[in-house]
């Protein structure tokens, strides 16, 4: 028997964690910037220890781990590749290094003080299966305000996704649109990680927009497809995984990334 | 004494030890087209970066299009950009985003149009126009990936006039351009520079590249100006050997221009 009161808040969380990572998923395979998925996570994760060492704890830590991840997007979108003479991915992982550090030796506190860590450790990896109805408001929360957001500097994105150089060359504030943009994209993250889990974002800021970049031109129609490409992974894996017990993580990662394999296909049998 | 779209003095782009470009006394005048030649390495694309205040380590004073760059904040350097069309020497890297040829020359009007404005039809309608004046209609719903280099040219140059702007900047438009796309690509700055009024700069090192409206050519050769003039006082064999060596001439036929080696270029 299908259980509303269980089943509910599941798979709404999942249509809103797997559409407005599918939106993301547009920007970040857009700018060859998937890595971002790690990069934020560990900012959050070190957030959340130094948050938790302050003595927070329970829902509570989302709050230094937001910190920590917006914190870490602002560091990214102020940084200029060009000005620095450093690739996007490279910056990340001068980022992801301190912050993962940061983290580390903030774990080595909790030994010393003889406190337990669980419920940082347990912040990254969450659970769709357990979301409360409260988890699923926060994050259609954060997906709106990232879908407003791109709603309104749609065509600034455009621009900064061709070549932020040529955006900046043309007149257009590219630094101040790309850090609002990922300081989004890193709250959005951040909410999805404890409630989701990093495996699935991972996964879901890549692969629908992959799929939809073998299947369409333009950036409208990409973005509505990497959206429902991404809707699709979540609730076909939740059906699969009710179906088979199978865990429902899984299914949808590997969903994901076979709705990737078949668009490719799809492609190559078109092209030729 | 026509108004100056580009007033240098004493520019000078230092890197390291290394002095990349020196412009002592430079200007260029509103409606001129300019090239500038000269060998790799000669400082052409670091001058159009320092009108565009895209470059460090600038000292001295630049002027474009009335105002003086180093004093311009955010907000003004970005409505100066506005009003110059840019072409760039590299091609974006190949974006993953499947972007059409309407959609990337629409990125013209983007700064032009303003944050929190979407684009309108009048908008629209000028990318069109520009898309159908360059030929590039039947390309207007494919992807910027998968047409040619060449009309991958013509589309960044559909977006830069999109902005309607002043004054245009080509850094070598032909880079990597077989000889039937060169000549198109001649053939449209030529047809743009007579049917408006723009202030042009190109930037080239090929002869072959500069349109019979290219009236001035500023010669540069390790970062300083060699020579500065009409095409036919500078573009001479003794300075192209000086250049890039002995055995070279220079041969001119209907304003167009070509360096030849041994007899055929000796005029």
């Amino acid at each position: 028997m299908f259980d509303v009161a269980f089943w509910g808040s599941v798979l709404v969380g999942g249509l809103v964690a797997g559409a407005s990572s599918g939106l993301l998923s547009v920007y970040i395979v857009g700018m060859r910037i998937p890595f971002i998925g790690i990069c934020v996570a560990h900012a959050a994760l070190a957030g959340a220890v130094y948050g938790a060492l302050a003595g927070l704890d329970g829902p509570m830590l989302l709050l230094p781990a937001l910190g920590g991840s917006v914190l870490t997007a602002l560091a990214l979108g102020l940084a200029d590749p060009r000005k620095l003479n450093m690739d996007a991915n490279v910056i990340m992982g001068l980022l992801f290094s301190v912050s993962m550090g940061l983290a580390f030796v903030g774990f080595g506190f909790f030994a010393v003080l003889g406190r337990p860590d669980h419920d940082v450790r347990a912040l990254l990896w969450g659970s769709l299966m357990y979301a409360r109805w409260t988890d699923v408001w926060l994050m259609a929360a954060a997906a709106v305000a990232l879908g407003v957001f791109v709603l309104v500097f749609g065509k600034e994105m455009r621009a900064i996704l061709f070549s932020r150089t040529d955006a900046q060359a043309a007149g257009i504030r590219a630094t101040g649109v790309w850090t609002g943009f990922l300081i989004l994209t890193a709250a959005l993250m951040t909410v999805n990680f404890q409630t989701v889990g990093g495996l699935m974002i991972y996964s879901l800021i890549t692969n629908p927009a992959a799929a939809a970049f073998q299947l369409v031109r333009g950036s409208g129609r990409a973005v509505a497809l990497a959206m429902l490409f991404g809707a699709v992974s979540c609730l076909g894996g939740f059906v699969l995984s009710a179906i088979t017990d199978i865990p429902s993580g899984a299914l949808i990662v590997l969903l994901s990334a076979g709705i990737v394999g078949v668009a490719a296909a799809w492609r190559a049998v078109r092209r030729s | 004494m026509n108004t100056p779209a580009v007033k240098c003095e004493d520019l000078r782009v230092v890197a390291g030890r290394h002095e990349i470009l020196r412009l002592g006394q430079h200007r260029v005048d509103s409606g001129e087209m300019v090239a500038l030649l000269g060998p790799n390495g000669a400082g052409k694309t670091t001058y159009l970066r320092c009108l565009l205040r895209m470059q460090s380590h600038v000292r001295g004073r630049v002027e474009v299009l009335g105002r003086d760059i180093s004093a311009l904040g955010s907000g003004g350097i970005a409505a100066l950009r506005q009003r110059i069309g840019y072409v760039p020497q590299v091609l974006p890297s190949r974006t993953e985003m499947p972007l059409t040829v309407r959609e990337v020359v629409a990125i013209g009007r983007t700064g032009v149009r303003g944050l929190l404005r979407r684009l309108g039809g009048r908008d629209w309608l000028l990318v069109d126009e520009w898309i159908e004046r360059l030929g590039l209609s039947p390309l207007a719903g494919r992807g910027f990936g998968d047409i040619s280099g060449g009309e991958q040219r013509k589309t960044l140059i559909a977006r830069a006039m999109v902005q309607q702007p002043e004054m245009l900047l080509l850094d070598e438009p032909t880079a990597n351009l077989d000889l039937g796309w060169r000549e198109r690509i001649v053939e449209v700055i030529d047809e743009l520079y007579r049917s408006m009024p723009l202030t042009v700069t190109l930037v080239c090192h090929e002869l072959e590249v500069l349109p019979p409206c290219c009236g001035r050519v500023v010669v540069l050769e390790r970062g300083g100006v060699v020579a500065d003039g009409a095409c036919e006082e500078v573009l001479t064999t003794e300075l192209i050997e000086e250049l890039y060596g002995p055995g070279l001439g220079v041969v001119s036929s209907a304003g167009r221009w070509i360096v030849a080696p041994g007899e055929a270029g000796r005029v």
